[in-house]
């Protein structure tokens, strides 16, 4: 089992509920952000000294959810702090940027890592799309072709032109290429049949955050898997990452405490403008291709808000407890899902950071001993 | 716009082709399947004049005893645009008329402007892609949207009769190497285009040819397999067009992306 250290970057010095959309950034104090920033990225280089395999981050906009409008700014912050761990950019969001500029960027990542990138293309969550002016009801297309273009920016040995609907470009010649070859190891989300079902056709790695409950993230590897062996290839379990999460701490107690704070403020406030602009976005677009995937999505989401700590826990959506608790929570989740990369999200509202440097503590000496290898 | 059909009596025997509108000559070397009158034409023959030569054998055309190779082929080619045009004029070809074209530019590149060559064969890694003889196979392998193929007009028997005149060419399945040699020498300003999607001729091919001729560009065109004529009509003459009318300067963007001016 591979570990990854995911960082979300959220502001945490908000002190009220907000379901504006887009956040009021008047409320932004860059002075308070660039102590999170030295925070965050110190704890992301420390995550290597604790076992973790991966690093990572991914691309939020206009919301204190998460301060990684380029996530590769991270990456190339973590580059030359690392050696060993790899860079996990969970991940771009292709449809809203330009894909040359993605393979470009992420092209540089890899050679100034040696090789060590792991490339997330996402689509992103709803809210993205009022961000950045794209039409949701375009998302799966620009998807399609843009994943498609970056993968022929990265391999092609020649340089070229691309005439796509969503894309054009008259010739193409990336400087850099990526160091791997013949290009890095691609991670797709795929939260739901469709998004499964494309990850499998690109090869990818699934990824799963914010699962509701086991059966349905099994669904998924399901669909994920049969799409797989449609195309011709076999995932193996590396090949299937699932997210959740995650609070290490000396005793249950501590960590449920913890968690529970840091999920009231993660809720409350960081979710609350996402929310309402995602319920706008999802009821007035075509975002989601099947009724199907809407409703799973929303009914995903809603589930989880109305969910306890104690009921998230006991449904193995969550990791929380003391050492010797999460790894038998660790055993339990593997042992239904038969995953092989587990994506640790360690920074959950406002759940302090000396907690989380503990728990890391924790996990290099208490839990990775045990979960190593599953 | 309803092409004109005509005949040309050439050295050795008697051409049929199609011509439609008026312009700027255009000579256009058909697949494999022969004539299919797409969107593409229609829309060229708006712009050019179009002239279409049919290669003896196909469509119910009686095939000339003496032309029994892809090198012969090109040369009665060269002897039409001699007679019909008359000088250096754009040239087309589409995959086994893309092969043609380059045979053609190759010997006679006095005869040829600029050269479009659409998902051309003759220059495949041996044991990749391919022309399957099962009739469903084929058409998978052809359209990515057989949703747009028009009506077929054509028999069973001139499809049959069209198949047949592969082998009379001495038509190559994998990479010709005496085309390939000639390759470096063929100077022309050379437009290539691939389906994302074709998988008859492999990406490989095209990248070969871009890598050999001295002056050619490559574009993808996206969700298309072998036929992009028919998969994506709008999208390669996109392309197609900006590149006969504006040369190198097809690269550059002369469009705006002023949203509201």
């Amino acid at each position: 089992m591979k570990f990854s250290f995911f960082h979300l970057m959220p502001y945490t010095h908000l002190e009220l509920e907000s379901h504006e959309c887009p956040f009021p950034n008047r409320y932004f104090d860059a002075a308070k952000a660039s102590a999170l920033y030295r925070t965050y990225v110190e704890s992301m280089i420390h995550a290597e000294s604790c076992g973790f395999d991966w690093v990572g981050c991914n691309e939020h906009h206009f919301s204190p959810y998460g301060m990684m409008a380029n996530p590769n700014l991270i990456g190339g912050a973590l580059a030359y702090s690392t050696r060993r761990s790899k860079i996990a950019i969970t991940g771009n969001l292709v449809p809203l940027n330009n894909p040359i500029r993605v393979a470009e960027e992420y092209a540089m990542l890899d050679c100034m890592t040696g090789g060590r990138l792991v490339a997330g293309l996402m689509r992103g969550i709803p809210h993205e799309y009022l961000a950045y002016n794209i039409p949701p009801g375009e998302s799966w297309e620009r998807q399609r072709e843009a994943v498609q273009l970056i993968l022929k920016a990265w391999t092609e040995p020649e340089p070229f032109g691309w005439e796509g609907k969503h894309f054009q470009y008259r010739q193409v010649s990336i400087w850099p290429k990526p160091m791997q070859k013949p290009h890095p190891p691609l991670l797709i989300s795929a939260s739901n049949a469709d998004s499964a079902k494309f990850a499998a056709e690109m090869r990818a790695t699934m990824g799963m955050v914010l699962l509701a409950d086991l059966p349905s993230g099994k669904e998924c590897i399901r669909v994920y898997r049969e799409a797989a062996r449609a195309g011709g290839w076999e995932p193996a379990p590396e090949n299937i990452l699932v997210g959740m999460h995650t609070c290490i701490a000396e005793t249950d107690d501590e960590a449920r405490r913890h968690l529970g704070q840091g999920l009231k403020y993660f809720d409350e406030v960081l979710m609350g403008g996402l929310q309402a602009s995602q319920r706008i976005v999802l009821q007035k677009t075509r975002y989601f291709e099947s009724e199907e995937s809407r409703d799973r999505w929303k009914s995903r989401l809603d589930k989880r808000r109305t969910l306890s700590l104690d009921e998230q826990i006991e449904r193995g959506t969550v990791l929380c407890g003391s050492p010797e608790t999460v790894v038998k929570q660790i055993r339990r989740i593997h042992g239904e899902l038969g995953h092989g990369v587990f994506n640790f999200t360690v920074k959950v509202g406002t759940l302090p950071d000396d907690v989380i440097r503990s728990g890391m503590e924790l996990f290099r000496d208490r839990v990775l001993p045990h979960v190593r290898d599953l | 716009m309803q092409p004109r059909a005509s005949k040309i009596a050439l050295s050795s025997g008697e051409l049929s082709f199609y011509a439609a509108g008026e312009g700027r000559p255009l000579v256009y070397l058909h697949p494999a399947g022969g004539v299919r009158w797409t969107k593409v034409l229609d829309e060229l023959a708006k712009s050019f004049k179009l002239l279409v030569p049919i290669a003896p054998g196909f469509d119910g055309t009686p095939a000339h005893p003496s032309v029994k190779s892809m090198k012969a082929l090109a040369g009665l080619a060269a002897e039409f645009m001699e007679k019909t045009v008359g000088a250096p004029c754009d040239l087309i070809g589409c995959s086994f008329g893309g092969y043609l074209a380059v045979w053609l530019a190759a010997q006679r590149p006095d005869l040829v402007d600029h050269l479009v060559l659409e998902c051309p064969a003759g220059f495949r890694p041996k044991g990749h892609g391919g022309r399957p003889p099962d009739p469903e196979e084929l058409k998978k392998l052809l359209f990515l949207h057989p949703e747009k193929l028009p009506p077929e007009t054509k028999t069973a028997e001139i499809e049959a009769g069209n198949r047949k005149m592969l082998p009379h060419y001495g038509y190559a399945a994998d990479t010709d190497e005496e085309l390939l040699a000639l390759l470096p020498s063929i100077d022309k300003l050379t437009l290539i285009l691939h389906g994302t999607a074709d998988r008859m001729i492999p990406g490989e091919s095209v990248q070969l040819l871009k890598s050999r001729l001295p002056h050619a560009y490559l574009v993808y065109i996206w969700d298309a397999a072998h036929a992009i004529e028919v998969d994506q009509p709008e999208r390669m003459l996109a392309v197609l067009t900006s590149f006969l009318q504006r040369s190198e300067g097809f690269m550059v963007n002369w469009g705006s992306l002023a949203v509201n001016p």
